[in-house]
């Protein structure tokens, strides 16, 4: 099997964050934390594991962004992929998802893969569209939510489960090449070993500027963006935490409850 | 010229889901130009499934006929729609976004070559606004292309109204045969549903917030305070293995709506949400004033929960005392 996992690097924690000069896009305070995206970790760690059932796999990772999701790639190595590809692109601007998603298909088109894992969402942007539209442009198969997935290469099929509301699962049997979306919870993802981790800080990645994989189209542009109002309907209880903790009380007594 | 919008009424077992006709509300709110409801499915049920949609809006309804088209796929889905659409200029696709529209719209719009906005929540001056990071930052989004699939998010608009004056028509179209490749097996139950939870008059809810998992027991010495009580939790606190499914509160988990919910280290995301918000009373204890879980609480409280909770149970038992 030839897999391609997505990896998307993160930041941290959004309270590092905030609306840039052109009010078009976030900018990270200079501490900011970056790491790789919670659903990618389950993408990693299910495709680690299909290699690991099906001798002689390949699974390559592959980042778009600036220098520093290299970081994201070598943990991905570190935790066992075999080839990182880094896809450069400008730091402080927003990518869509079409864009990603047609460097992403630009970068895989000639390698065969047979499965392309993502995560379900990033966890900054939360569009959950990279996946499905990566698997329309490369004309692949493509199942989302999967929680739970069975390989039978030699038949050139893929057995999934979706998750759907409730936390019901749809069954499904996909042809390959395919496209899933990892959703978490599908696995326990496992640490980077420390041998992996001390090859991955000097492996070669290989890198490819955007540009290189045709002109950028973006299909949509964010006109505005803005911290969200605070909060609605809903009253902070203030002053010292006992202070806290006795309104509290004062207010689940007048409803009864206590 | 004004060109149509369309939406996909999404249905299951035989019923339009509610999210269906929240989205026709959607449609009607962006003002373009006509609205054409489109209902897939197999020959033994397009023609109830699109009249009884006709006749509940009033509106333009075309159901589309074919034999794979029993039960959902997203490949049958995205071939109907791709060959629908092939000699249309559609404004806008608008799709519920729940488990299959999320799963095909992205898809659908590399077909018909239009962008792809998802889990928007609200419109105005032709962009779409969808929240980011969390809920954190609001973000306005305008297309660039002829077309847009759009997703709408659940709960963000009324159902429509019923339409007594009819004002479209029904019209039953057959596909073209496609050869389909996904086979689809049938849907399995979920195995996390929990009795206790959505019976509690209280539920007293762990997220990522609460650190580690021994932490999870001073939320268990909070719920004992009340008659009738369960703890729930987040997805993220069932992944980290703190605490089982059965557990999970939201959109792929229980479905709760008790007396009174304490949210403690939650992040409110949308999907947690769904699952909580119809709660008499909620309570949220986060350490980040910013947080969205408290957009929907009725009262908050900006402390570390593993400082606060303890001190919470200690005041209440010093009243009991008194
Ligand atoms: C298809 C799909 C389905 C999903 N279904 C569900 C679902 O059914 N249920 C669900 O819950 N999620 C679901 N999710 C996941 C969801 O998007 C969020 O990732 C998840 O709800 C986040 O959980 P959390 O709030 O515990 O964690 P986080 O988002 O990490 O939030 C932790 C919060 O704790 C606060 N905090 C940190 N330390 C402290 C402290 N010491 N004291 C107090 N507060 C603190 C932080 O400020 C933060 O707000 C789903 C996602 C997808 C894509
Ligand atoms: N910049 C990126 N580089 C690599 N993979 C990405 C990137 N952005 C998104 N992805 C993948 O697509 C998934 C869904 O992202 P999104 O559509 O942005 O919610 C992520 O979980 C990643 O697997």
């Amino acid at each position: 099997m030839r897999i391609l996992v997505c990896v998307k690097q993160v930041c941290d924690s959004a309270d590092t964050l905030s609306v840039n000069n052109a009010g078009a896009w976030v900018e990270h305070a200079p501490k900011s934390v970056f790491r790789i995206n919670r659903f990618d970790e389950y993408a990693i760690e299910e495709g680690l594991r299909i290699t690991e059932r099906h001798s002689g796999s390949v699974l390559d990772i592959v980042s778009i962004g600036p220098q520093r999701v290299q970081a994201g790639i070598r943990r991905a190595l570190g935790m066992g992929a075999h080839h990182g590809i880094h896809i450069l692109k400008g730091e402080d601007t927003y990518v869509t998802p079409l864009e990603r998603a047609f460097l992403i298909s630009e970068a895989a088109r000639s390698r065969h893969y047979d499965l392309v894992l993502t995560g379900v969402m990033a966890e900054d942007d939360m569009e959950g569209q990279v996946g499905g539209l990566t698997a329309a442009m490369l004309a692949y198969a493509c199942a989302t939510n999967v929680i739970y997935e069975e390989t039978v290469p030699d038949r050139g099929e893929i057995t999934v489960e979706r998750e759907i509301e409730g936390g019901s699962r749809e069954c499904i049997t996909l042809k390959l090449p395919a496209v899933l979306t990892i959703q978490s919870g599908i696995n326990i993802p496992r640490y980077p070993v420390l041998s992996h981790m001390l090859k991955s800080r000097t492996a070669a990645l290989e890198q490819i500027s955007a540009g290189m994989l045709g002109p950028s189209r973006p299909g949509q542009v964010i006109e505005k963006i803005s911290p969200s109002p605070p909060a609605g309907i809903g009253e902070l209880i203030e002053g010292s935490p006992y202070e806290k903790a006795e309104k509290l009380l004062e207010i689940l007594h007048r409803h009864s409850l206590v | 010229m004004n060109r149509t919008v369309y939406v996909a009424a999404l249905h299951e077992k035989g019923h339009f889901m509610q999210e269906t006709f929240e989205t026709i509300s959607f449609a009607q709110e962006l003002d373009k130009g006509k609205i054409v409801l489109l209902v897939l499915a197999d020959e033994e049920s397009v023609t109830t499934l699109s009249r009884q949609l006709f006749l509940e809006t009033g509106l333009d309804t075309i159901g589309l006929k074919g034999n794979f088209l029993k039960g959902y796929s997203a490949e049958a889905y995205i071939k109907t729609l791709s060959s629908f659409f092939r000699d249309k200029e559609p404004a806008c696709v608008c799709i519920p976004h729940t488990s299959q529209g999320a799963d095909f719209a992205p898809q659908l719009s590399v077909a018909l070559q239009a962008c792809c906005i998802t889990a928007v929540e609200a419109v105005g001056n032709g962009a779409f606004t969808r929240t980011m990071f969390g809920g954190k930052f609001k973000v306005e989004i305008r297309p660039t292309k002829q077309a847009s699939v759009l997703t709408v998010l659940p709960g963000t608009w009324n159902p429509c109204s019923h339409g007594n004056i009819v004002q479209g028509e029904l019209t039953i179209t057959d596909v073209p045969d496609e050869s389909v490749s996904t086979r689809t097996h049938g849907i399995r139950e979920s195995s996390h549903k929990n009795a206790a939870l959505s019976d509690s008059e209280v539920v007293v809810s762990a997220g990522r917030g609460v650190g580690k998992q021994e932490n999870i027991r001073i939320l268990r010495d909070l719920c004992s305070l009340f008659p009738k009580s369960a703890l729930g939790s987040t997805r993220a606190v069932c992944d980290l293995g703190w605490l089982d499914y059965t557990h999970q509160i939201g959109v792929t988990g229980n479905k709760v709506s008790p007396r009174l919910y304490i949210a403690c280290g939650i992040s409110g995301a949308a999907q947690h949400v769904a699952g909580m918000k119809d709660s008499r009373l909620i309570i949220a204890v986060n350490t980040d004033i910013d947080a969205s879980i408290f957009r929907v609480a009725h009262y908050g409280v900006v402390e570390d929960l593993a400082r606060f909770i303890p001190l919470l149970i200690e005041a209440y038992i010093k009243r009991n005392r008194e």
